[in-house]
């Protein structure tokens, strides 16, 4: 294996340090690509670990609410988290996620109760005591058709906006 | 030192490279990134801002499915538009099953998991279940529905007849056709749409109520469209409504392989013969596990199945099935059919209605008519007339509408020969344990076949064995008469087996004798008793010899 | 009063003065405590950096020029730890996605392929760079052995070599079931049944019944009679946790070794055979020399020869460095290319009614499997054994000086290894033909008790020639490393052929084919 030429000093000493190397743009442009290689490289797999998607199911779906509903009473379809009040006509969605910290809360007649750190919310879903800093979204709601409707869990609408059937 | 610098300057650089290029792909030239911006570039400008470059995906915890095929046909994925009207990525037509709650590929086959094109479509190597084609689409609902009770096809064609007869289509709609879309337009009328109306159920008395309101009205289809029926044509009308699940095509599928008898040889869902393989799951056959070498086109397994049906030897080599004869329309609905016996095991809590009944209830999925079973399990042996078939390289088989063989036999001879079959031969057994037929079902048949040749039993006042003969005179006899059509030892050739145990011990003597003597009017079997130019007659004593020495075979075999 | 004010004022003045002044220096102490001997801008700078620094520290200050030499190792080892390297942060990655479950993991592979950012690349690199390991692996082993590096001190050295080769073997193996498909589930179901192959003699002996260890090894390998979820997370933790512990600890061992075996192994007269140094290489001693090691007094064997420094030694940065880094990116460019554009293989799910038909085992044990076409217990278990004893053994039988270092080096040279790659070829090609043409006993005799056919077949027929061969060569240059390099050149041909077989000419039922378009259609 060849080695870099370098000027010859017979004279030195262990001891004595060497001056400075010229310049080596060939060392120095192969250990920054290689630096930049794998940095990339690294930049590139630190993208593995945040999904592209996520295992649970649509945020959006299709409900068909009992004829028998009463007005003021929460229809919980199974497996979402949010509840849906038909008052005359007019059809509206209140998540059940504790604004503080992910509990599902539950409905009762004066409004919805926070099991874990003792929250309560009102009727529309104001927070009325506890550490929830925020109101209980509502959640946006279509009508279809008949008794069917379209509820988006993942979108956020004022409070008091409805459906008409 | 200068080469170790440029070997590690230069496979840097290469690696870099790499690395460059499958980020850029990656965030650039994905099939589904593509698909996404010309999609995008699509759209009307208002909704072109909303829309997010991203991967999409239906997840069905209820079957279990993550479907990404919303990533390209981004209309069909819950609560999005995609491009009006595009059959592709437009809005999913509106279905019974909610693609946004079942996912796609429970229907349509397919590797829902894919974002590649031909991943997700299927047509990949390693991937067994592909997309259905649009021709075969409603072959994907056999997955999970068993569709009850099809009879055969000759019916459903006649319910069909009644249907469009009695212009039903005028107020109803089915499968799209008829309504108020009736070409013409006039007296259209707002009927019940009847698509799928065996899958909900109609009620038993629609046709009284149908004769009331007709009686009412005074002018308008219920004048002019609806008829009178009869009780028959009725009942036909019932059969073809009850077919009608909302899966157009499959039903007459269905009804032909009602029609041809493949069950006498093939089992579906443990109700058939099993001469040949069971076909219970045989739609979901990979087509990456059979030969294509014979078959011309494309390598789908309809391509596979059409080969087969025409030549079944050339496409699965050392096949025992018979060439069928059929045409290129039934080999259509045949393959249409097979296609769709799928049958996925899943979780009975998801169990839709038909298959908890057929498979806890116990009805069938076939309509239990003399005819449609006669046509379901027999036709495709002794012909659909019960006159018998010659298929090349196999034994004859017997024509039992012969009229001469159904004076011979009663009832019972017919039932227990169906129940217990011919051990050995190709008629199998069709007894519950086996052939899974219940005796009701035999019994319709029993009473069916004896309509084909409308020959009533004419009694046998003889106890069962009666004849006393020579024995030895027999053997020399039979060897001489018999041998040449019944085998030497009575194996069966060109006419039945005649040593066979259940044959044996279900004829009578009176039974055995006659046959010999008058023969069957129509078959290679000619009466004995009466000389003819190239043999002579036989007397009684020496026909009671043949009996006695085809005695002599019981209990040895 | 006012005075001890001022003074406490003073103190604490001072107090906060200096720490703010510690503050301000905070940065610079902190580039200095990191890199203690300062920049490495000198040589001397720079061996005091190798010295002080928790990762270079393997490595010697000062390298031989001997051992820089392309031609000396070819940087095999190196490649070989920079496989593992990627494999380990490869492997990490994909197990944010995978779950080891049957059906789910095979879903989970699936997800990594086609939705998981950078998962496909991240699989394939990490598919491709494990079969680059196993290769390299068995380059470094042959490196070793045909430079008679082997010798003493450095036997165990081998010896542990041959562990991670094993380890390396077994990484790659227990990784081919995780994906759950049908190749990795009928592979993995041969290598179990390889594991339970001495039944096949014990069945033989009549012994089965109370000395059962083929049923043992396969049941601790599968915890179960069949491969399933047991076996798939027993292979998972065998695979993530288990191996590449022992890797890792067989790895630093061997590392170590070869700092306190003394560097590389060289021929004795490396100086003269390098030559006239290059203007690079200068004395390091040029006042008196000194005697340098103080703790010469518990080092074992010769005196270093004083009034000598190392003169024909380079310092290890920039120049040992380099090349490692060279090597390095070069094993990742190549895992990379290949990565880009081959997938790595996945078939169907695997379904246990549904035979794969041929059902082949990974590659490398290919060449197994075509001992195994004959008898389970010789090909799988037998004959690797004895090949495995036998490599073990070859330092401490070849204790003999001549031609360490050297290529070929030892009695006989380049033209018996020549000569005994052409004997190796010759003898397995034509038992190979023989089988494939003629059969075997079983064919010719159906009724031959299993013992004949176990001690009796090609794998053992293809031993003894190899042996016998290997004696002859001994007694020949009556010299141990002749028969050595006789033997592992006899072996290594074997391989090859064998494995090539196994991996292109087999087809269905394991029946010969020139080529898999001749494989029969199902």
């Amino acid at each position: 294996m060849t080695t870099d030429a370098k000027p010859t000093q017979t004279s030195r000493s262990r001891l004595d340090p060497e001056a400075m190397p010229r310049r080596d743009f060939l060392g120095l442009t192969a250990w920054w690509s290689a630096a930049a290689t794998l940095l990339f490289g690294f930049l590139g797999a630190m993208r593995l670990p945040k999904a592209a998607v996520l295992p649970s199911p649509s945020k959006k779906f299709r409900i068909t609410l009992p004829a028998s509903l009463a007005p003021g009473q929460p229809y919980l379809p199974a497996g979402r988290s949010v509840a849906l009040y038909k008052e005359e006509s007019q059809v509206y969605a209140i998540s059940l996620v504790c604004t503080h910290l992910g509990c599902i809360v539950k409905a009762t007649d004066s409004g919805f109760d926070c099991p874990c750190h003792g929250s309560k919310f009102a009727k529309d879903g104001s927070v009325l005591k506890g550490p929830a800093p925020k109101a209980l979204p509502w959640r946006e709601v279509k009508h279809l058709s008949g008794d069917n409707f379209f509820v988006d869990e993942g979108k956020s609408v004022p409070a008091g906006t409805t459906a008409g059937v | 030192m200068k080469a170790n610098k440029h070997l590690l300057l230069w496979s840097s650089l290469a690696a870099l490279a790499v690395l460059l290029w499958a980020a850029v792909h990656e965030n650039f030239f994905r099939d589904w990134r593509v698909t996404q911006r010309e999609i995008q570039a699509r759209l009307p400008s208002s909704q072109a801002d909303a829309f997010t470059i991203q991967l999409k995906q239906i997840v069905s915890r209820e079957v279990g499915a993550t479907d990404r095929c919303v990533s390209c046909h981004v209309g069909m994925a819950p609560g999005e538009s995609g491009i009006e009207g595009d059959r592709l990525f437009g809005r999913h037509p509106d279905v019974v099953h909610d693609p946004a709650s079942y996912g796609c590929t429970v229907c349509h086959g397919g590797q829902g998991r894919a974002t590649e094109t031909a991943d997700a479509h299927g047509t990949v190597p390693h991937w067994p279940e592909p997309m259905l084609s649009k021709e075969y689409l409603f072959a994907g609902c056999g997955g999970c529905h068993t569709h009850l009770s099809v009879s055969n096809l000759t019916q459903l064609e006649e319910g069909r007849a009644r249907f469009e007869q009695a212009d039903c289509l005028a107020c109803h709609k089915l499968d799209g056709r008829g309504g108020t879309l009736r070409p013409g337009g006039a007296g259209g009328q707002e009927g019940p749409d009847l698509s799928r109306v065996g899958a909900y159920g109609f009620k038993a008395n629609w046709y009284e109520h149908h004769i009331e309101q007709k009686k009412k009205a005074a002018s308008g289809p219920w004048i002019s469209a609806f008829g009178e029926l009869s009780a028959s044509e009725r009942l036909a009308t019932d059969e073809y409504l009850r077919s009608r699940v909302g899966a157009p095509g499959l039903s007459e599928a269905k009804a032909l392989f009602h029609t041809l008898g493949c069950r006498g040889c093939h089992k579906v869902r443990g109700v058939g013969g099993d001469d040949g393989p069971d076909l219970t799951a045989v739609g979901n056959k990979d087509p990456g596990q059979v030969s294509f070498a014979q078959v011309e086109g494309e390598r789908t397994l309809a391509n596979w199945f059409k080969k087969h049906f025409r030549s079944p030897a050339t496409v699965v080599h050392g096949s025992a099935m018979p060439e069928l004869g059929l045409t290129e329309q039934q080999i259509d609905q045949l393959t249409f059919y097979v296609l769709s016996l799928r049958h996925r095991i899943y979780p009975e809590a998801l169990w839709p209605k038909d298959r908890i009944r057929a498979e806890r209830f116990g009805m069938r999925e076939f309509a239990t008519d003399g005819a449609t079973l006669y046509g379901t399990f027999c036709a495709a042996c002794h012909g659909a007339k019960g006159e018998g078939m010659r298929y090349p390289g196999f034994t004859p088989f017997p024509a039992i509408g012969n009229p001469d063989f159904l004076r011979l036999v009663s009832d019972d001879f017919l039932r227990e020969q169906i129940k217990r079959g011919r051990p050995g031969r190709r008629m199998p057994a069709w007894g519950q344990q086996e052939g899974g037929l219940r005796d009701e079902e035999i019994g319709r048949l029993v009473a069916y076949v004896r309509n084909l040749g409308g020959a009533a039993y004419e009694g046998d006042p003889k106890p069962r064995r009666w004849v006393q003969g020579d024995a030895a005179e027999g053997e020399r006899l039979f060897a001489k008469a018999c041998g040449v059509c019944h085998g030497e030892r009575g194996e069966g050739r060109e006419g039945p087996q005649l040593n066979n145990r259940v044959f044996l011990d279900l004829a009578a003597d009176t039974y055995l004798f006659k046959t010999i003597r008058n023969g069957r009017k129509g078959t290679s079997m000619a009466g004995f008793g009466g000389g003819s130019s190239v043999r002579g007659a036989m007397t009684d004593a020496e026909i009671s010899s043949i009996v006695a020495f085809l005695r002599t075979w019981e209990g040895k075999k | 009063m006012s005075d001890v004010a001022e003074k406490r004022s003073a103190r604490e003045e001072s107090a906060v003065g200096r720490s703010l002044e510690n503050l301000k220096a905070a940065p610079r102490r902190f580039t200095e405590t990191v890199f203690r001997s300062g920049r490495p801008h000198s040589d001397r700078t720079r061996s005091t950096f190798v010295f002080g620094n928790v990762f270079l520290h393997l490595h010697p200050v000062r390298t031989h020029r001997w051992s820089l030499r392309w031609s000396a190792t070819w940087g095999l080892g190196i490649a070989a730890i920079s496989c593992f390297f990627v494999l380990l942060v490869t492997g990490v990655l994909l197990m944010f996605y995978y779950k080891p479950y049957p059906d789910v993991a095979y879903l989970s592979i699936k997800d990594i392929h086609f939705v998981v950012p950078t998962g496909r690349f991240m699989r394939n690199i990490h598919r491709w760079s494990g079969n680059i390991m196993v290769v390299i692996v068995l380059l470094h082993m042959a490196r070793v052995f045909y430079t008679a590096a082997y010798r003493s001190p450095r036997e165990f050295n081998w010896v542990i070599g041959m562990g991670l080769l094993m380890a390396t073997l077994g990484l790659s193996f227990t990784g081919y079931l995780l994906p759950w498909d049908q190749l990795a589930y009928w592979a993995i179901t041969i290598g179990a049944n390889i594991a339970q192959s001495p039944r096949e003699l014990t069945d033989a002996l009549g012994i089965t019944e109370w000395f059962d260890v083929g049923g043992l090894q396969k049941l601790i390998l599968l915890g179960a009679e069949e491969v399933g979820e047991e076996a798939l997370i027993r292979f998972y933790l065998f695979h993530v946790m288990i191996l590449p512990l022992i890797l890792v600890i067989l790895v630093t061992v061997h590392f170590w070794r070869i700092r306190k075996d003394g560097g590389l192994a060289r021929p004795i007269d490396a100086d003269n055979r390098l030559g006239p140094s290059s203007g690079d290489v200068y004395p390091v001693f040029t006042e008196a020399a000194q005697k340098t090691y103080s703790l010469a007094a518990v080092v074992k064997g010769k005196t270093p020869i004083v009034g000598h420094g190392p003169e024909q030694t380079i310092p290890s940065m920039p120049h040992l460095l380099i090349g490692e880094a060279a090597v390095f990116m070069l094993t990742i460019a190549l895992s990379v290319i290949l990565a880009i554009f081959l997938d790595a293989p996945l078939k169907e799910l695997a379904n246990p009614a549904v035979p794969e038909n041929p059902a082949k085992a990974p590659w490398y044990f290919l060449g197994l499997q075509e001992l195994v076409s004959h008898s389970a217990f010789m090909g799988g278990i037998g004959i690797p054994l004895i090949v495995l004893i036998g490599l073990g053994l070859i330092p401490y039988l070849d204790r003999e000086t001549e031609g360490s270092g050297l290529w070929f080096g030892g009695l006989g040279g380049r033209s018996l290894v020549i000569r005994s790659a052409i004997f190796g070829l010759a003898a397995v090609v034509a038992v190979e033909a023989f089988v494939i043409r003629f059969g075997w006993i079983r064919q010719w005799w159906p009724n031959t008790p299993q013992m004949i056919i176990t001690f009796i077949n090609s794998g053992t027929l293809l031993t003894f020639l190899y042996a016998t061969y290997s004696v002859w060569c001994l007694r020949k240059y009556n010299s141990t490393r002749a028969g050595a390099l006789a033997l592992f050149t006899c072996f290594v041909c074997g391989f090859v052929v064998l494995t090539v077989v196994g991996t292109y000419f087999r087809g269905p039922n394991w029946d010969f084919y020139w080529s898999p378009s001749q494989w029969p259609g199902h």
